[in-house]
């Protein structure tokens, strides 16, 4: 695989994001693949933030340490992201009269590193602009250090500030011309080699997974959304509450985190489709209601979009360290379901089967992303709108409804576990969603065998569920001698890696509880290594392994320092 | 109080149920279930026409002590389940009930919003100044200088007085109505329930195993029918000095209420035009338009 990759990095605030987005969509549009991995720091203006796009001949979801062309908006990217650069690597900065220091010299000697400086200052300034919208005036230089053609770029910007008006536009056109000057001025001979265009790609979609999953909640029929900010979950509430007027949701931004997660309970309690998200503390603040839900057997769906750390910890970088809270958090035995999306293709694809599963057996489900996937920009072909079924397990025939009594609605001697579900309203025999242990109809019981049947009765679910879920998926070699086990975000690396080897198989978890242990058994058995890929410290999916069937796996690769798996850096770590 | 004469309504009997109850010789809750029950007959609902939402206390023992599509859910919390109910299906009528414990000390910031969202549902505050069921704890809302369970020396904390809470929220309904009056609380149960926007209903509840300050026969002395007495409600500084000051009479009845203020629901501009619930709206969605942006 040919890859190639660039960063921009610059204080939040300077629009880093919109030179990666817009370069991003320009080169997906001429048939390149590429993956965008954003770092910034949980402030508004300032810190230290960048957005990297690797681009490659094939499919990638992963982003490399290293970089070809590194443009730094403002110092902070000089003093710190030098070293990342690749030999014969382009750097752009802002900086005038900047004094590199004698090591970075050696550096830049070393690698045969080109060192440009773009006067950005002085051209916004011989057109009175300020200084956010350079953006072009930058994109227009990297876009001729990609060797691309400055007519597309007129077309994009046309697509983005048409609606502003002739005179911004034309502004923006004199930006592009000025770069593309620069470029021919000042680094005529200084282009990276892309890797070779896949046509078929052209018309795939360029997009984060919270607004795939955003889109994959519309689509499985969700009418209901609360949530409270919470980074990294904010960016799917921003997008479900932008597309309002188009969708005609109640989109509501609740008080609290307890707030949203009763909101959607009573919601979904009522018969519509809702959801929430948050991150580990919002989902700490939720866990009571989730237990409530347990009981009361009320289908919920709520995302955990995965931080790293305790407490704030590391508020606007990733991790996986709440899976097990997901799993054990909250008071009382309840039965729930806990699964993990991978990237922009399961946010969108699982959402209806997420809705599918609370609904068919009355229970929290928990869908874990994580602030890769997040914030990650993926390509992603066109999602099959004709694959999603819809199955809610609720009784709405009036004759079915005129027979029930009210102690059908929680009978401890339902199929699976899996008694009637009829919404309030329906004309039928009345029942009570009851929080306290109950007898059939919901009435409080406090007898002691009453307490074991309906324990019982709930638990059931659990086996009825896991006979349902599919096993986990191997990916590669169908017989690897290297085994690879993880889950949620770390897929996208694994798989990237992958791709020129030979022997390796990857066991991929999308469902985490109840969880499927046979696979993973019969794998490990014939495999000589058996490698646990986990953002935690603990390594926490092995836990669970050891846990549910004995065994674990023998090496593990774990990380919780914020960032995600880069694909070199993973390579070498798994040393195959 | 009118008995609807019309047969073929629903009845008080069809929200009976055979469950013994709980609640202690005396308490206000019996005559606040009956209020409610009446309440929900004299406005033609029968049980499955109804969600009624509790909280946790002994009021929420209410929860299997009559029918009608019920919730008992946590301590402090019954605000935004109901009202995520409501936005879920607001052509179904939703009552929660909390007590003061859960809206005033655990809960009390759900109040606040729903004051001031204006969600269209009824919120019944069974108001017996003081956690009952924990074996008489003081809430926000008890007396100072009343030696409780866990305050032997009554409470260092001041009092909370809900009604000049309530009222610099700018509420849409607010009525104060008593336990031993079950005639007066169904006239006003059934005006929340008919009330526009969020009706705030104090409902000042006799506790005879651990309110000894403000009784049965204590309610009974100090309360009063301010409607019957000529206030109108439609005046916001008359209702709101009216509610405060208990100083020698509680006034009872709809202290305020205006139904110019549009509720949450009608401020939802997405929701403008729409006939359908989003119970009703439930299915597989099309989102090749929502698609186009990212290609």
């Amino acid at each position: 695989m040919h890859r190639v990759s660039l960063k921009v990095t610059g204080a939040q605030g300077q629009g880093i994001n919109s030179v990666g987005e817009m370069v991003a969509k320009g080169l997906k549009r001429s048939g390149h693949h590429v993956f965008g991995y954003r770092e910034y720091n949980s402030v508004i203006k300032g810190g230290h933030s960048s957005y990297q796009l690797d681009i490659a001949d094939s499919h990638i979801e992963s982003s490399e340490t290293t970089v070809n062309i590194l443009v730094c908006l403002n110092y902070e990217g000089l003093k710190r992201d030098l070293s990342t650069l690749k030999e014969g690597g382009i750097l752009l900065h802002l900086i005038p009269s900047w004094k590199f220091s004698k090591d970075d010299e050696q550096l830049f000697e070393d690698r045969k590193i080109t060192v440009l400086y773009f006067p950005m200052e002085k051209i916004l300034k011989k057109y009175n602009a300020r200084p956010i919208v350079g953006n072009v005036l930058v994109t227009s230089v990297v876009w001729g250090l990609l060797g691309r053609d400055h007519h597309n770029l007129k077309e994009m910007v046309k697509e983005q500030f048409a609606h502003k008006g002739e005179k911004i536009l034309d502004m923006n056109y004199s930006f592009i011309d000025e770069g593309r000057q620069f470029k021919d001025e000042e680094a005529a001979e200084n282009e990276l080699e892309l890797p070779a265009v896949d046509s078929k790609r052209k018309d795939d979609l360029l997009v984060t997974g919270s607004e795939a999953m955003g889109m994959g909640m519309i689509h499985a029929g969700c009418r209901l959304y609360a949530g409270y900010p919470m980074t990294p979950a904010s960016p799917l509430l921003k997008y479900i509450a932008e597309k309002q007027n188009e969708t005609h949701m109640v989109v509501k931004q609740a008080e609290d985190e307890i707030t949203a997660i009763q909101m959607v309970s009573g919601a979904m309690h009522m018969g519509t489709r809702a959801a929430t998200a948050t991150s580990g503390g919002g989902y700490d603040l939720m866990s009571e209601t989730l237990s409530l839900n347990g009981i009361i057997e009320n289908p919920s769906v709520m995302v955990l979009a995965m931080r790293q750390g305790p407490s704030t910890g590391l508020p606007t970088w990733s991790g996986q360290g709440d899976m097990l809270l997901t799993i054990f958090g909250s008071h009382g035995e309840y039965p729930r379901m806990v699964m993990a999306v991978s990237n922009a293709e399961d946010c969108f694809t699982l959402m209806p089967d997420a809705f599918n599963y609370a609904e068919k057996y009355q229970l929290p489900v928990t869908i874990l992303t994580d602030k890769h996937i997040a914030e990650g920009l993926y390509m992603q072909q066109q999602y099959d709108l004709k694959k999603a079924t819809i199955e809610r397990g609720i009784v709405t025939d009036q004759k079915e409804l005129d027979a029930l009594t009210s102690a059908d609605r929680y009978n401890p001697h339902a199929v699976g576990g899996v008694s009637p579900r009829w919404l309030p309203g329906a004309k039928a025999a009345t029942y009570c969603a009851q929080g306290d242990e109950h007898d059939a109809e919901g009435n409080v019981d406090e007898t002691g065998e009453n307490a074991t049947q309906q324990m019982d009765k709930r638990m059931k679910k659990m086996e009825t569920l896991k006979a349902e879920l599919p096993e986990p998926v191997l990916y590669g070699d169908q017989n690897p001698e290297t085994l690879i086990v993880s889950w949620g975000s770390n897929k996208s690396a694994i798989l990237d890696v992958m791709k020129d080897q030979k022997g390796v198989g990857y066991l991929h978890y999308t469902y985490l509880w109840p969880l499927h242990t046979k696979k993973f058994e019969e794998l490990s058995l014939k495999a000589k290594r058996t490698i646990l890929v986990e953002s935690t410290y603990q390594g926490q999916l092995d836990m669970l392994f050891k846990q549910e069937c004995g065994k674990g796996c023998n090496e593990q690769i774990l990380k919780y320092d914020g960032r995600p798996f880069f694909c070199d850096e993973l390579l070498s770590k798994l040393s195959l | 109080m009118s008995i609807p004469l019309d047969s073929s309504g629903p009845s008080v009997n069809d929200f009976g149920c055979q469950t013994e109850c709980t609640w202690c010789d005396g308490c206000g809750d019996y005559g606040i279930m009956a209020a409610a029950k009446r309440a929900l007959v004299e406005l033609g609902l029968a049980p499955h026409e109804v969600l009624l939402c509790f909280d946790i206390g002994c009021h929420g023992n209410m929860s299997d002590k009559m029918l009608g599509y019920r919730v008992h859910g946590l301590h402090g919390r019954v605000l935004p389940f109901a009202t995520g109910a409501k936005l879920a299906n607001p052509n179904m009528p939703v009552m929660a009930f909390g007590g003061d414990g859960a809206s005033f000390s655990e809960g009390v910031n759900h109040l606040v919003h729903s004051v001031r969202s204006h969600y269209p549902i009824t919120f019944i505050l069974h108001n017996n100044a003081n956690f009952g069921l924990t074996t008489g704890q003081a809430s926000s809302l008890t007396w100072q200088n009343q030696p409780m369970n866990t305050s032997p020396n009554g409470i260092p904390e001041d009092t909370i007085r809900p009604m000049e809470f309530v009222f610099s929220l700018q509420p849409t309904f607010v009525a104060r109505t008593w336990s031993g009056d079950i005639p007066q609380m169904t006239r006003v149960f059934k005006a929340a329930l008919q009330h526009r926007g969020f009706a705030f209903v104090d409902v000042l509840q006799a506790c005879p195993t651990y309110n000894k300050f403000t009784s049965h026969e204590w309610l009974l002395e100090h309360c009063y029918d301010a409607n019957a007495e000529g206030h109108s409600p439609k005046d916001l500084e008359a209702g709101k000095k009216l509610a405060c000051d208990t100083s020698a009479k509680v006034a009872c009845g709809i202290l305020y209420q205006t139904e110019d203020i549009p509720h949450f629901y009608e401020r939802l501009i997405p929701r403008q035009n729409i006939k359908t619930t989003p119970v009703e709206e439930v299915a597989i969605t099309d989102v090749s338009d929502l698609l186009k942006e990212f290609v």
